[in-house]
């Protein structure tokens, strides 16, 4: 009943007395709670979907592994937080980076802040947690010493060292929450240590915590608390649909059905901000007839109807994506002109029909046949549950259908989805790839042959087994370049052997699903101003929860 | 006393086959526990590459062959050391089934009885009063409610009785900010969370303990010994409950014996929807990760318990009905 509070928030101001009345009889007579900012009406206090319980909550501040309490990275803080939308980045415990060369990151760390148990954080503590990472391989989700070789101190100036050129480390290595030395030195298995009164440099400290919901308090010591809007997070454990229209959250993270009808209609400033996070793609395999073929790829790609697809996954909250890997519009800088259209594939059935006669196959009585009179059939391989996915794949089956392939869908629990993509045991997958801010990274991960394994051998990333000496060796450049115009150059040619050779068929923009309301703070990131993606459940709340301000009245 | 070691050797025999399957299932899962945390993270987006060999590195994934694997198991289930979860990095399975046991014992324990008790009076009464109200209503009322799916039910109580009229909290086993302990407005607090989800369990089972017992009843009311207390005038209280309903129940107490052995399974869909931190729960995040270790450890309960409970039927049957003892 709270969140009737929170509604009548604006009568109260008018007719204090009686509508207060109103509201403590209301709570009075209803059940306690569910999920609600507990007689918070215009406090500061941040309600937030940004942590799951499942179904409750279990004590593990840890920031470096998977069974964290996601704001374990919003109490410790990186020496930078990148925007996975566009690559900019803002620095929290650093002042500056540069990269002398590409092989070096020499990183300038922030003075006169100091751990919420009062200790002074210096450069010590940053080579201890780096170090921690290189003796606790565990602990290294993100393979920061798959690239570094060394880390070093001197003075305020902590200097890394890159076991090859490559200039698109610093987003990564820079990335990683940095964790006390006084504090962990001493502990005997971080990686399953659970860190359970977490201590950190960041804005807030842990509070109350209970199962089904805890609290994070501002640090008033905090080195830029005048930033820090909100006094209180509060982090309920049960955050489903239904929670979130019902109980007035100020920033959740979930998709929303209808969001227009749900969310938006549910109170007065609710908003949401759906941005591209990532491409999903059709990755055909490439050691398979006839998918080894760039011509029954063009075809492929080319007989899409992909507006209807991407409406159809996810309710039109989210574009089509085209053929050209990149994360339209915060990456249009690095767009090429030497692909029609900004890359963009539209449907072309003549098109189409054209680049599968070049592969060999002819529509015969409405069937998409070989040389021997074979009707070419395809399995699609999407995970099970994963319902947006699969709307996709549907239309995708209809399209297909429609030029005369026979089209079956192939739904695996998620980890065995995982298990025969990454052996390649598929014809062709639903994957996705993308949205780590990094336009190399971006590109590496789907096409280098560093990835490559032979099909039965799981691969980590590559899935199709895309293997090209020519990209192989734009990579290699793209990676060691500092020359900002030279990267441009190359991301161009990258764009052009996605378009021309189609590795994969990009479709649709993997959505980051960001709700946020109006009512309390203002300053959210959103089309006119995506300075971070919506993802509360990363280092990227650290730049939000500074950025956003209190809403007046 | 043949009759119980008999009876006991087999409880044994198949509890051996049950622990042996319960170690093969899991493994015949397509996919790993590394494969299954990934799963999970790519819901959020493309994962790095790097991040696989960190989780495998957290979750040291089983080695060495099967036949080493499953010694290993026998000896650690003998020690009833089910080792760490993955799914729960780094809490041990013991720790994670004993914190969701009592929940799911106490909810669904006590619904199951509730519902088998007033099932089972009501079945009587409408097989003793067949014809009148006293029939039709629990009758049809029971066919109607027992065709509703649990989840279904679970989500239109949830919707109705929590998220429109507010009377209940929605989710959860106690409120937000309290801590499990033994006051008495923990208790209250307790109680006010098990409302919705128990109701749920309760209207989706009680229709199937009455229609079972009102047709064994009616049954046995045709039967010529029926007729013959009758005949000889005993009071019909004591013809419906001595000689009618005792003989009626046996069916019953089978599938009541089923369904306690089966608590111990939570009730995986009403938990799931009302974020009830049961054993149903852990069972569903056990499944969805591969984490073989709890899997293997609530399977196991499950059986061990079903087992038990069908065993103590079995000897309850012989107390009942002189007849099977033979």
């Amino acid at each position: 009943m709270i969140d009737g509070t929170r509604r009548t928030r604006t009568r109260l101001t008018s007719a204090l007395g009686l509508g207060l009345v109103a509201v403590l009889s209301l709570s009075a007579c209803a059940a306690p709670e569910p999920g609600s900012k507990t007689g918070t009406a215009g406090s500061s206090s941040l309600m937030l979907a940004a942590d799951n319980g499942s179904p409750t909550f279990v004590k593990n501040f840890n920031p470096f592994v998977i069974e964290k309490r996601t704001t374990a990275t919003i109490i410790n803080e990186p020496l930078m937080v990148v925007n996975a939308l566009d690559g900019k980045s803002t620095n929290f415990l650093q002042t500056n980076y540069t990269q002398p060369d590409a092989k070096t990151i020499v990183s300038d760390i922030r003075e006169g802040v100091t751990w919420s148990d009062g200790e002074e954080f210096t450069a010590d503590d940053v080579v201890f947690t780096y170090n921690l990472l290189k003796e606790f391989p565990a602990l290294d989700s993100t393979g920061v010493w798959s690239r570094l070789e060394s880390v070093n101190a001197e003075g305020q100036k902590v200097t890394f060292t890159l076991h090859a050129e490559d200039s698109s480390a610093p987003i990564i290595v820079l990335a990683v929450p940095i964790v006390a030395e006084h504090l962990w030195a001493d502990v005997a298995d971080p990686a399953t240590f659970t860190n359970e009164s977490p201590i950190g440099t960041g804005p807030y400290t842990l509070g109350d915590f209970n199962a089904n919901q805890y609290k994070l308090e501002k640090n008033p010591d905090y080195w830029q608390a005048d930033k820090v809007a909100a006094e209180q997070l509060v982090l309920p454990a049960a955050n489903s649909q239904l929670d979130i229209v019902n109980n007035g959250y100020d920033w959740a993270y979930a998709f929303m059905s209808d969001v227009e009808n749900t969310w938006v209609a549910a109170d007065e400033g609710n908003q949401f901000w759906f941005p591209a996070g990532g491409t999903v793609a059709i990755a055909p395999n490439l050691t398979k007839a006839p998918y080894d073929d760039p011509n029954f790829r063009k075809g492929m790609s080319l007989a899409l109807e992909r507006d209807s697809i991407a409406d159809n996954a996810s309710e039109g909250t989210v574009d089509a994506a085209g053929q050209q890997g990149l994360l339209l519009p915060t990456q249009a800088e690095w767009l090429t002109d030497a692909i029609p259209d900004e890359g963009m594939v539209t449907q072309d059935t003549a098109a189409a029909e054209a680049a599968f006669a070049e592969a060999g196959y002819t529509i015969q009585d409405g069937k998409l046949v070989d040389a021997d009179g074979n009707q070419a059939t395809m399995t699609i391989t999407t995970p099970n549950g994963w319902t947006d996915w699969l709307r996709a794949v549907q239309e995708i089956q209809k399209q297909y259908t429609a030029i005369g392939i026979d089209v079956k869908i192939n739904q695996p629990q998620p980890a065995a989805y995982f298990q025969a993509v990454q052996n390649g045991d598929f014809d062709v997958a639903m994957t996705s790839f993308g949205g780590n801010g990094s336009v190399y990274q971006g590109y590496y991960n789907l096409l280098s042959s560093d990835f490559l394994q032979p099909v039965g051998t799981s691969a980590s990333s590559n899935y199709q087994r895309y293997s090209n000496p020519e990209v192989d060796a734009m990579l290699t450049e793209f990676r060691t370049t500092v020359d900002e115009a030279r990267q441009k150059e190359l991301a161009g040619e990258l764009q052009e052997v996605m378009y021309n050779d189609v590795p994969v068929i990009s479709v649709y923009y993997a959505g980051l699903w960001g709700l946020f309301s109006d009512k309390s703070f203002t300053g959210w990131p959103d089309a006119d101003n995506p300075y971070m993606t919506p993802t509360p459940y990363t280092s990227a709340a650290l730049v939000i929860l500074t950025t956003i301000t209190k809403a007046d009245g | 006393m043949w009759y119980l070691l008999r009876k006991l050797g087999l409880l044994l025999l198949t509890a051996w086959a049950a622990i042996t399957l319960n170690f093969l299932l899991p493994r015949l899962m397509p996919g790993t526990p590394a494969d299954a945390a990934i799963a999970k993270l790519a819901q959020n987006g493309p994962v790095d590459p790097a991040t696989r060999a960190a989780i495998e590195a957290q979750l040291g994934v089983p080695t060495g062959d099967a036949w080493s694997q499953y010694v290993q198991y026998l000896g650690n289930v003998s020690r009833l050391d089910f080792g760490v979860s993955y799914t729960f990095f780094p809490q041990s399975v013991s720790t994670l089934v004993m914190n969701a046991l009592p929940w799911t014992l106490v909810m669904v324990g006590l619904v199951t009885i509730i519902a088998f008790v007033v099932g089972t009076l009501l079945g009587v009464l409408a097989a003793w009063k067949r014809g009148t109200w006293l029939d039709t209503l629990p009758t049809l009322g029971g066919t109607f409610t027992s065709a509703f799916p649990y989840f279904w039910t679970a989500l239109l109580v949830v919707f109705f009785l929590g998220y429109q009229l507010k009377w209940f909290p929605t989710s959860g086993a106690y409120g937000l900010e309290s801590t499990p302990n033994l006051s008495l407005a923990f208790i209250s607090d307790v109680i006010g969370h098990a409302w919705l989800p128990a109701l749920t369990i309760l209207i989706t089972s009680v229709g199937g303990w009455i229609l079972g017992m009102r047709n064994n009843m009616i049954n046995t009311l045709g039967d010529d010994y029926v007729t013959f207390a009758e005949a000889n005038g005993l009071r019909s209280r004591t013809v419906a409950v001595k000689y009618a309903a005792r003989n009626a129940i046996l069916p019953n107490l089978t599938g009541f014996g089923l369904s306690l052995g089966g608590v111990v399974g939570g009730s995986l869909l009403v938990e799931q929807v009302f974020n009830y931190p049961g054993v149903g729960y852990l069972l569903y995040n056990a499944v969805t990760n591969q984490d073989f270790p709890l899997m293997q450890a609530l399977f196991l309960m499950l059986t061990i318990s079903m087992l038990l409970a069908n065993f103590l039927v079995d000897l309850l049957y012989g107390l009942l009905d002189p007849r099977t003892r033979r």
